[in-house]
Formats: C-alpha cells, structure tokens, sequence
C-alpha cells in the first residue's frame, strides 16, 4: 500500500487524543461526599475484567477512527497485483512502450488494444502515485527518448499510437540503461509493456546477460513488466509473397502466393475446417476468393488476378474479415514491371569476363533482361553506378575516389563480388585483403569441405535439393585475409581456407571469392550450375533496389527521404510524417512503389512463457504483473472509501459499547420493591 | 405531647404522633419487664388472661386450684394465667459520618432522629421503658431503659444534641450491647448498615440469642441506589476514608451490582435471623414508616 499524501502519516500520533482526552477529564472531575464507599471499592474491584476490557475497547474504537480519518487524508492506493510496500519515491520512471503490431489485439467489447489498455493503467497508476522528477517513454518504434510532463500525456500524446514495426526489447532496455546511466538517475522504476512476443523479446540472445549484468550494477532500478501474453483465438493474419507481374499475349496479369496463418482455437483439435472470404483490391476493383481454413490457416500458391495491360506499376492489397488485431488484416503489396538488371565486370581477363558474361546474361526468370557489361579496370570511370545491380571486380582491389564509389554502391543496396586478380594485390578493401596464389594438390584440398546451405548464394533450391558443390574441383586458390570478425565464410576448403567469404555491411552485399571460374584455377564455370546460380542470385538481391517496387518492413528510416514519398494507400487516415515509415500502406515517389507491412515474425505465435521472461530479470528486482486486455480493474486505486467505512464502523461500534445498559438499571431500580416483597413473603 | 412541640426537639411531629398514637407499640415475644404492663411475660402470673392448665404438685398454692376441673375429673390441675409486664425499648442509633449524607433536603441522620424520638415517645406514653444507645466507632452515649417521664426528656434532649461523625462501629457495637443489655427487651437499630451483611449476621443472630426482639430500620438514600452520575466524580468518604475517583460510564454497572447483591445478601441475613428488617428510604414521611412499622406488630386476630 503507498499512500498519495504521505505526509499526512505524520499526523498519526494524533490517535492519542482519546486517551489524552480521558486524562483530562478524569483531571475535571467534580467531588461528591458519598456514603456508600464500599461498594465503589467493590465496583472498582469487579471492573478489573469485563468492564475493563470494554472501556480498552471503547478506547481502540476512538483511536481506530482517527486513525483511519487520518488514512483517508493520506489517500490510501490499494495495488493488488503490484507489491509496492516499502519502496521508496522513485527519482525517474522510464517506459518502456511496445508499439509493434501484434500489440493491437483488440478486446472485442471495449475496443480496448493492448497497447491501449497498457497505457492507460499506467497513466492512471503514475497519476496516482509518484514517478519522480523525470517521466520518460521509449518506445519500440522510435528512437529518442520523450519526456513527459505528467502521466496523462500518455494518454494524450501524438504518435503513440499502434505501428506496424517489431519491437526489439532487449534494445530498448539497453536505450533506457543509457538514459539512466546519462541522467545519473539514482532510484527509478521501469515499467515495460509487451505482449512477449518472442520475436520482440529474443530470449535466446546474449545481450540478455550483458543487459542483468549492467542493470544489477545500478542499485535502486525496480523493474515492472505489464504482460499481456494471451493471444485470443481465431486471430487471422494474411500476407503475400512473390507478386510478379506477367504478360502472356494480350493479357496482363498478377501472380502472387497469399498466406493466411490463424490463432489456434484452444477447444478445436484442429480438423475443423471453415471457409474465410480473401478480399484482393487492386486499382480499385476488388475480387473475393473464398479459401478453407483450417487450424493452422489457409495457403494460395500462384494466384493470378487479370489487370490492364496499360497498367505498368501499381499497388494492391489482400484482406481478410476483421478481426482481433486490426493490423495484421490487410496486406500490401506493389508491383511493377521487371526491369533490366544490369551487371559490370570489372576484369583485365578478358577471357574470365567472358564466363561472368555468359553466366549473367542468360536470365532466370521469365519476362527478366539481364545486361552484362565488361569494363577493363582502366575504364572505371565509364561504370554507370546508378543503373548497375551487380558489381564484379577481377582486378587488384581499388583505392581512393573507386573505393568510395564501390561502398556507395554497396551502401545503397546493391551486391559487389571480388575475385582475386591475375597478379600481386597489396590493395584493401572492406577490411579484406588478397594474398599468394597456392596451387593446390589433387589428393587433399580440391573438394569443398563445407559450404552454407540455409540461406545466402549458395544455399538449397526451393525444391530443397543442394547445388551440385560437392562436384566443384579448385586448383588454385587466392589466400585471403579479413580484418576483425567481419567476415563470414559461405563455403571453405579445409579448415582455414574460405573459398567463399560475405563481409558485413549494413545494407547490400560484399562477396569475396578465393577461386577463378576458369578451367585453370577451378571447374566451376565448366560445371556451370552452381557458377550460373550464384551470379543470378547476388544479380537478383542488388537489383531488388533498383526496382521501381518493392515490399518492406515497417520501421525506421526504411524509406530514406521520408518527406519525398508519397502517401498512396490507405486513403484514410494519413500518418504524419515522422509516422510514415512505421504504418503499413503504400508509397510512392516518382516511379518508384513501396509497400510497408509487417514483417513475418509479428504474425508468428510464438509467445515468450512467462517463466522465461521472469529468468531474462534474474537476480533483478522485478515484477510481472500479467494482465488482460480491457480489463477495468486499475493497477491501483484509492480505497479511502474503505478507511470511510472503517471510520463509521468503529464510531457505531464505540457508540454501542458505550451506551448505558438500560436493562441493568431498570433491574437495579425494581430491586427495592422486590426485596421488600421477598421480606414480607417470609414474614 | 409538651415535650414532643418543644422547640428543642424539631424532629418530632406532633401531627405524625397523633396520627400513631391509636396503635401501641407490641412486642413479637414475650418480654421481661420489671412491672405490670401491655405486653406478655414468659413468667405465669396473675392477670385474668388463662393462660393453661397443670398438673398439681405438692407445695402449689392450692387457692390457685380448679376445683370444677377436679369435679369433672377426679384429678388436681392447676390454672395458670398470663403475667402482663412492661417493655424495655432499646434505641441503638448509628451516628458515624455517613449518617449525614443527603441529596435534597433531609439527611440520614434527620431521618433517624425522627424515628428514633418518635418511637421514643410512643413507648414512653405506653408506659414502657426506653433507652438510648448511640454509636459511631463505639457507644459514646448510653442511657438504660426507665420507665418515668424525666427520663423520656433524657433520651429525647439526647437525640436532640447527637451529631454525626467518625467511622462505623456498628458490628461491635451490636455485640457489646447484646452483652450488656440485662433482660429480654425490644432492640431497635436505626443505621445504613454500610457494613458486610456476613458482619451484621453475627450481630443479630448474638442478639437474638439473647433473645432480644430486634427490629431494623436501614436507611437508604435513593441516589445510593440509581448512582445517577454522568461526568468524572470524585467521592469523599464521609467516614475519613481514601477518595475514589470514578467514571460512572465504566463504573455504574459494577456499582449496581454490587448494591443488588449487598441488598439481597442483607434480606437473606434478616430472614435467617428472624430481624423485622425495615428498609427506609430517606425520602419516606416518618408516619408511614411507623405505621407500617407498628402495625406489622399488632398481635394476629385470635392469637396471643
């Protein structure tokens, strides 16, 4: 229990009055000349036990309603579900605010999200008690910490609304760790407001450590997690991959897979099948597609919608009916027509520039024209960066003005490649480095040791089948040296001998290959496959930038120019611009079309168990307090009313133990006319 | 009657003695009195009252012998009759402090001195003797029962110049009195009894013993009985006593308790010693209180 004017608590002593009072008027007595002494002395005698213990009572009943007179002014808070006995004032209050989307599950009948529901309890908590001089909120979809003039602000502030990002909580402890480590914030109270959702939460990462350890370094922070883990069953949130446009004769079409994953229904065993109408809207003609249900959700591989011919790019959206989260119902996507994708080598072989030239223009999919242009490296300069998709460099590593453009390149999005040049390299670049040519010998070294095969170049086809490496012979190799960690291998010769490295950069990709396609270093452009694969996927990846429409996960900065983007969908409701990056819909900025959604993991179900959240504050003072979403009941509220009660109980119950017992006096009044009688009976 | 409207003795009315003057004085049993008088005798005597018949005994006066008796029987019997003799009146009045206490008007102590005169000079004008006996920690004045007019004004000037101090003696009082009154006589004691009835029950069953008729007036106020208080009091003992400071919120009820159980233990020690127990409420006029008194006294129809 804490108490809103605590002060008043000083006033306590106060529950003395009755007994001073008793004191005094035992002290304003008036005397009387009394004959009948001896049965006062009895009287005094008698009133050792009962009447004794009923004047004690008499005595606590006063004291008891001063007392509680004095807790309702001190304005009791009651918190049931949240110990805060004993804690002291926090200097600060820091909140943590999950936005990401799947804290839009809404209650059906208050309308209430999680979020919403989070935020009010806490707003009417810290109206009530103390948060101390600072109140700061971070939220998960952006990132600067916002100061808040009092609690209600929560409630009120602009751009707290649901997003359509993920949340990364183990980020957002390490900003608030940094705000309380800057503002030297001594006792403090962190509050964060999740669903659990494990994406958002990532148990399994090793930051989690790091985070306990510098958060028991600070003594004083008390750690609250308002949970809202139930996922109401019968959720539906619908995607779309691959939107491909086609044109086939006459006819203009869309092709697109749409997946639909459902909440499982906790009385259903899951064969129940039940059909959901799928709602697709694209240049404002709508069409529905009914599709069966079950309980893991519904699939539609290869969907093809009839469009325009005319129309080149565009944008549409799949919906299902509304439901619980509002947010996961509408999908959108964009699309436009495939565009040529570009590629530069960079070589002074020709003859190896003839085999990345054969493999890039051949393309692989349908409707897709590829470009391969070789430039000998003296004629840099000719490279056209803003067109190009897929860099290769065969020539000694470059420095200065390149270099710069190359990381440009890269930072935009797009994919280099870099295979070690016919003579002696002392360049660098990306922290990598080439070295002697080894020739290798046939017995031990020319097979493939292990090569990546879950995602990036070379990993399996859709069919799950594996690239033909294990055929791939390597006569020479290029020793290659990287700086740091940075870089990872995709597939290796031995134990230390990486044939095929990527180095980590923020956005597009760096690829560094130790080998040679032609027959004199290795087999790979002569068995071609895997060589053919490779290229067209790292051509795939970089020109995904340069394509007039593209899909994207809602977060920060995932536009660039935010302000040069044009809002197009949804046409309600338009978010403000610092807004625009973090909500789902459609934009466009000449020809270029975005579609913000999502991402995949906030429509997985997968939820942290509590257990595993409480082990994530091991060995820090917390608590969970897990509620529901809508519900009424506040964290904690004034129970004066009760104090009220107890006031008028204990002034009713002193009132009754001291009113004179009439009973005894009309006893003892009749006693001397009974006695009489009984005296003349016996005479 | 003179004496009684003297200005020295205010506490006797004439109106309440005319009143009472119709109805004797009698006593429950027989008493020892040293001349003739109204009452009976344990001793035969010679009044013309029969009292029974004996058998005859060599050396009985044989003028005293039922000779119709003897026609009809063939046997000698003697007739007795009843000797009438005087009464003795002995006033034990209670005058330590507490007899002073009052309410409104008329004290304790101004009642006894009414009952104690009046009774005084109902017994006088029967021809009856009456004593004085006046206690506080002990006797301070003793006067014998005498029968003559002079002796009356004695006990009446005595009555008249009695104040109320110091502590209750009354116990031991009781006992020494019980010693040294001579023969059977009427022993009225006129007192609040503020004493454990377990005492007094020794004192009266000694009394009677000495087969005195005892009578009790017991003077009560009513206020000592509603102990109506409603503030913080402090009571002085009028005997010299500690002080009590008491609340009658916390002590009324224990107060009442122990006044029901110290008057009920009373009735029970005045009936197992056979006491005429007279329970007077400071407020009760003086004649009412006798002629109850009195009346309960008058010998039953037929009996004697």
């Amino acid at each position: 229990m804490s108490f809103l004017q605590p002060w008043m608590l000083w006033v306590l002593p106060a529950i003395a009055l009755p007994i001073l009072i008793h004191l005094i008027s035992r002290r304003r007595h008036r005397s009387v000349e009394w004959a009948a002494m001896m049965f006062l002395v009895r009287a005094e005698r008698m009133n050792k036990g009962m009447a004794r213990l009923r004047y004690v009572l008499i005595m606590l009943m006063r004291m008891a309603a001063i007392a509680a007179v004095i807790f309702v002014a001190s304005r009791p808070l009651a918190s049931g579900r949240i110990s805060m006995f004993g804690m002291s004032k926090p200097d600060a209050t820091l909140i943590l605010l999950d936005r990401s989307a799947s804290m839009e599950t809404r209650d059906p009948q208050t309308g209430e999200s999680k979020r919403s529901t989070s935020l009010k309890k806490l707003a009417d908590l810290l109206e009530k008690r103390s948060y101390g001089s600072q109140l700061v909120l971070l939220d998960s979809a952006s990132d600067e910490p916002r100061l808040l003039d009092s609690p209600l602000s929560l409630l009120e502030l602009p751009n707290l609304g649901g997003t359509a990002t993920s949340a990364d909580i183990p980020d957002m402890l390490e900003r608030g760790l940094a705000y309380l480590k800057a503002n030297e914030a001594g006792r403090a109270d962190l509050w964060i407001c999740s669903d659990l959702n494990e994406n958002d939460w990532n148990p399994k990462s090793g930051r989690w450590s790091a985070i306990r350890e510098q958060f028991s370094e600070m003594k004083g922070v008390q750690h609250f997690l308002l949970s809202y883990a139930e996922r109401p069953a019968g959720n539906l949130s619908i995607r779309v991959d691959n939107v491909k446009r086609r044109e086939s004769g006459n006819r203009a079409e869309l092709v697109l897979d749409v997946l639909v994953q459902a909440e499982r229904q906790p009385d259903q065993s899951g064969n129940s099948l039940r059909q959901i109408p799928v709602q697709f809207e694209i240049n404002g003609v709508r069409t529905t597609v009914d599709l069966d249900l079950d309980s893991q959700g519904a699939s539609l591989q290869g969907h093809r919608i009839t469009i325009d011919r005319r129309l080149r790019s565009g944008w549409g959206s799949v919906s299902v009916p509304e439901d619980s989260n509002a947010l996961d119902n509408r999908f959108y996507f964009v699309f436009s027509e495939p565009t040529q994708r570009r590629a530069v080598i960079v070589s002074d072989d020709e003859r190896t520039a003839n085999a990345f030239q054969l493999a890039l223009n051949v393309p692989l999919e349908q409707g897709v024209e590829n470009l391969a242009e070789f430039i000998p490296s003296s004629r840099v300069s000719e490279i056209d960066w803003q067109a190009t998709s897929l860099l290769i460099w065969q020539a000694p590593l470059p420095s200065g003005l390149v270099a710069e453009q190359i990381q440009q390149f890269v930072n935009s999005g797009r994919v280099a490649m870099f295979f070690p040049p016919g003579q002696k390299d002392d360049g660098q670049l990306f922290g990598a480095k080439w070295g002697q040519w080894q020739k290798l010998s046939e017995e031990e070294q020319r097979k493939l040791s292990w090569w990546r095969t879950d995602a990036d170049l070379l990993a399996h086809v859709e069919s799950g089948d594996a690239l033909p490496l294990n055929d791939l012979r390597t006569y020479q190799y290029c020793a290659l040296s990287s700086a740091g960690n940075s870089a990872t291998p995709l597939a290796r010769l031995g134990d230390d001998r990486p044939l095929l490295v990527r180095t980590a950069t923020d956005r597009g990709g760096v690829y560094f290959c130790s080998t040679l396609p032609t027959a004199q270093s290795s087999t790979l452009e002569r068995d071609g496959i895997s060589f053919y694969v490779m290229l067209q996927r790292a051509l795939a990846v970089g020109s995904q930038t340069l394509s007039p429409a593209s899909q994207r996960d809602a977060e920060i900065g995932v536009l660039g120019e935010a302000d040069q983007w044009e809002a197009v969908a949804p046409t309600g409701d338009r978010p403000t611009l610092s807004e625009t990056e973090l909500q789902a819909g459609v934009y466009r900025n000449g020809d270029a079309w975005v579609a913000i959604n999502r991402s995949l993991a906030e429509d997985e179900i997968k939820v942290t168990d509590a257990a595993t959240a409480d082990a994530l504050f091991d060995g820090l003072s917390y608590q969970r307090i897990d509620d529901s979403i809508g519900d009424s009941a506040s964290l904690a509220s004034e129970v004066w009313r009760l104090f009220l009660l107890v006031v008028a109980i204990a002034l009713i119950a002193e009132a009754f133990l001291s009113m004179p017992e009439k009973q005894a006096v009309q006893q003892q009044a009749s006693s001397f006319q009974t006695t009489e009688n009984q005296r003349q009976e016996a005479a | 009657m003179a004496d009684s409207s003297n200005g020295k003795h205010p506490f006797i009315d004439p109106r309440v003695l005319a009143r009472l003057s119709a109805q004797g004085l009698q006593a429950r049993m027989p008493m020892l009195g040293s001349v003739s008088g109204k009452h009976r005798s344990p001793i035969r005597g010679s009044s013309l009252e029969f009292a029974q018949y004996r058998k005859y005994v060599p050396g009985d006066d044989t003028r005293r012998m039922d000779w119709r008796a003897w026609g009809r029987s063939d046997r000698f019997y003697i007739k007795e009759y009843e000797a009438d003799t005087n009464l003795r009146l002995c006033l034990i009045v209670d005058t330590s402090g507490s007899l002073n206490f009052k309410v409104d008007g008329v004290s304790k102590f101004d009642q006894m001195k009414s009952i104690a005169g009046t009774l005084a000079y109902l017994t006088s004008r029967q021809g009856d003797a009456v004593g004085l006996y006046c206690t506080n920690e002990r006797f301070h004045t003793e006067i014998r029962p005498r029968r003559n007019a002079t002796h009356l004004r004695i006990v009446l000037d005595s009555l008249a110049e009695l104040n109320a101090a110091g502590k209750t003696g009354l116990a031991e009082s009781l006992h020494e009195a019980a010693e040294n009154i001579a023969q059977r006589a009427l022993v009225v004691v006129i007192s609040d009894l503020l004493i454990e009835p377990e005492v007094l029950k020794n004192c009266f069953q000694h009394l009677r013993f000495r087969k005195h008729d005892v009578s009790v007036f017991h003077l009560l106020d009513q206020s000592e009985i509603d102990f109506n208080f409603d503030r913080p009091t402090r009571f002085l003992d009028m005997e010299g006593g500690e002080p009590i400071t008491a609340d009658p919120n916390i002590m009324a009820r224990q107060y009442k308790q122990a006044m029901a159980e110290y008057l009920n233990d009373l009735s029970v020690v005045m009936r197992e010693a056979a006491v005429d127990y007279h329970r007077v409420n400071v407020d009760d006029p003086v004649d009412k209180v006798l002629a109850r008194f009195l009346l309960r006294r008058q010998p039953k129809k037929g009996a004697r």
